[in-house]
């Protein structure tokens, strides 16, 4: 098929982080069950890649993987990943707003300090060396401001690498990309494929979770690195002609055309 | 002369899914004749052609996600003219059969079982040679079929294309 | 390794949510939706059932909050939850969207602890469709006493 096939992974990340595993804690999707993909929306995804080449052998068309991580029980991934920063600056914005306006007459309410206290919310901050997220403060899974370190929206897994058979084989050669695609953050992992040799080949893929640690009273970012797996069956057949079935040949026009 | 003529067939395919018709602006296609080919851009495309060059037509879709094949493409004939079933676009009454492809291999024209047990139209090469006794100025007009993922409302087509001798 | 978190305890601030992954356009070309949806939930360690299937049985208790939210397979194709139908005695979900979107979500109370499975009903909006696409097999909520038969 010409067109990309998308893969979607559905984390668990709060069961993952808790068992410190992915298995039975990732739920894995393509768009092709009608071309033959199996086990869509299990752990156990084989994604198909139905190959064609031409009648001298080279292949006809080139086909594109994508991944795209998702977190069962957070924001979904629609909602723009740049969504965390600019929601914190519009709370910070409409904090200062009513920071100013409360320096009228009639002084100021424990209540409304109290309010804003809950909107300025809490930070997190990094442990050294940590990689992937910048200091930030905490959305709830609803994209609101919380001061409740218990009720984080969990950060989107980020994929480190695909590795296995299907690649050590030369099957498929996964990258990390940049695009402007704001709905994944301008960064995914594609892999074009080598649809020449049909099979099934498994693949592993890494992902780094990130998980919120009190520490010394302090918040801090923690990676957990783990890792799941999928594969991709590969069929090949040769392109033939629409209208011949074989080979190419005269248009099958009719002796008369259609009036109109 | 050009020896081989392009038709690209581009589809929204949601669009046409949703609205279930290939018109409201879901189907555009576009040639690179320089015979003069009319009407680019939309479903009503007039392709130009000279006898000997090789016409080809290639889907494209407007969103890279959403699968568009052609399910098969038929050359209308005056000739014969029952009402054809299952039309699919109500606006564009058809008074025409689909003209069977009279070079046809039996029960491999328009077969895209691939070798995984699955249809797979993207294994058809949708292209065939402008034949020299074809009547000059006259359009033929065929029945584009296109195939947007799978299942009961999946093929959808128009009438409405053409190819013209100059 | 880092220090697990306090992961086990009970979190009463993180709702349960229940997320309905969607194929729009396999839906679309089928007029068929139920094939194509695939409901889960953050319960799974508590009991719920029926992964990946339109007939997801959520457990959960009074009090709890839950959370329903859309995940389409193509990115690029409009799908939104546009109602919810339960029994209101259970719950009365409400529609709300992430702050400076339009992106939807419903959020609702469990009014009370369940003791068989509530059956409730979920539609969607796909494309440009203007009618509501609704599965014909339904999920439920249901009460961690009840013992439901087989593990789908």
């Amino acid at each position: 098929m010409a067109q990309q096939h998308g893969i979607i992974v559905l984390f668990d990340v709060e069961n993952a982080l808790r068992t410190r595993s992915l298995d039975g804690n990732t739920y894995w999707f393509d768009n092709m069950k009608f071309l033959g993909s199996a086990g869509v929306g299990t752990e156990q995804l084989v994604t198909i890649v139905p190959g064609t080449h031409f009648s001298d052998g080279s292949q006809a068309t080139e086909q594109v993987l994508n991944w795209l991580p998702a977190v069962l029980g957070a924001i979904p991934p629609t909602v723009p990943r740049n969504y965390l920063a600019e929601q914190e600056r519009a709370d910070d914005r409409r904090t200062l707003r009513e920071l100013a306006s409360l320096d009228g007459e009639g002084g100021v309410s424990d209540a409304d300090i109290k309010r804003l206290q809950r909107r300025v919310g809490k930070r997190a901050r990094k442990s050294g060396g940590g990689r992937g997220l910048t200091e930030s403060k905490l959305l709830d899974v609803t994209g609101r401001t919380t001061s409740d370190s218990g009720a984080y929206n969990y950060p989107a897994p980020v994929i480190t690498d695909i590795t296995g058979p299907a690649v050590a084989e030369k099957i498929m050669y996964p990258a990390q990309y940049g695009s402007p695609d704001m709905i994944y953050d301008g960064w995914y992992w594609a892999a074009t494929v080598d649809t020449s040799r049909p099979g099934v080949y498994p693949y592993t893929m890494h992902v780094q979770l990130h998980e919120l640690v009190e520490r010394n009273d302090e918040l801090v970012w923690e990676s957990v690195d783990l890792t799941c797996g999928s594969s991709l069956k590969i069929t090949n057949d040769p392109k033939r002609n629409g209208f011949t079935g074989a080979g190419l040949g005269v248009l099958p026009l009719p002796p008369v055309p259609a009036a109109g | 002369m050009k020896h081989r003529v392009s038709i690209v067939v581009m589809v929204d395919a949601v669009g046409a899914l949703s609205d279930r018709t290939l018109h409201n602006g879901n189907l555009s296609l576009v040639d690179d004749s320089s015979a003069g080919s009319m009407h680019q851009g939309t479903p009503d495309l007039v392709t130009a052609v000279v006898p000997g060059q090789v016409i080809q037509w290639t889907p494209i879709h407007v969103d890279v996600q959403t699968p568009v094949e052609i399910e098969s493409i038929e050359f209308l004939s005056g000739v014969t003219a029952p009402p054809p079933a299952g039309q699919t676009v109500p606006p564009h009454p058809v008074d025409s059969a689909p003209f069977p492809a009279p070079g046809a291999v039996p029960g491999t024209e328009g077969d895209a079982m691939g070798s995984g047990g699955y249809e797979n139209h993207d294994l058809l090469v949708w292209e065939g040679i402008v034949p020299y006794d074809m009547t000059p100025g006259v359009p033929y007009r065929y029945r584009l079929s296109l195939k947007l993922h799978e299942g009961s409302n999946s093929v959808l087509h128009i009438d409405s294309p053409a190819l013209l001798r100059v | 390794m880092p220090p697990r978190n306090r992961q086990s305890e009970r979190r009463p601030t993180r709702p349960v949510t229940i997320t309905a992954v969607v194929d729009p356009v396999a839906a679309l070309a089928s007029e068929n939706l139920d094939d194509n949806l695939y409901l889960y939930d953050t319960n799974k360690t508590v009991g719920s059932t029926g992964f990946g299937t339109p007939e997801l049985h959520s457990r959960v208790r009074k009090g709890d909050t839950l959370l329903w939210n859309v995940l389409p397979l193509e990115c690029e194709t409009y799908v939104a939850l546009i109602d919810i139908e339960i029994d209101p005695r259970i719950a009365e979900p409400t529609r709300k969207v992430y702050p400076g979107t339009d992106i939807v979500f419903w959020t609702a109370e469990v009014k009370q602890d369940i003791t068989e499975p509530v059956p409730y009903r979920l539609s969607f909006l796909l494309g440009t469709v203007s009618t509501p696409f609704t599965p014909t097999a339904r999920p439920a909520l249901a009460g961690p006493a009840d013992e439901e038969r087989g593990g789908r």
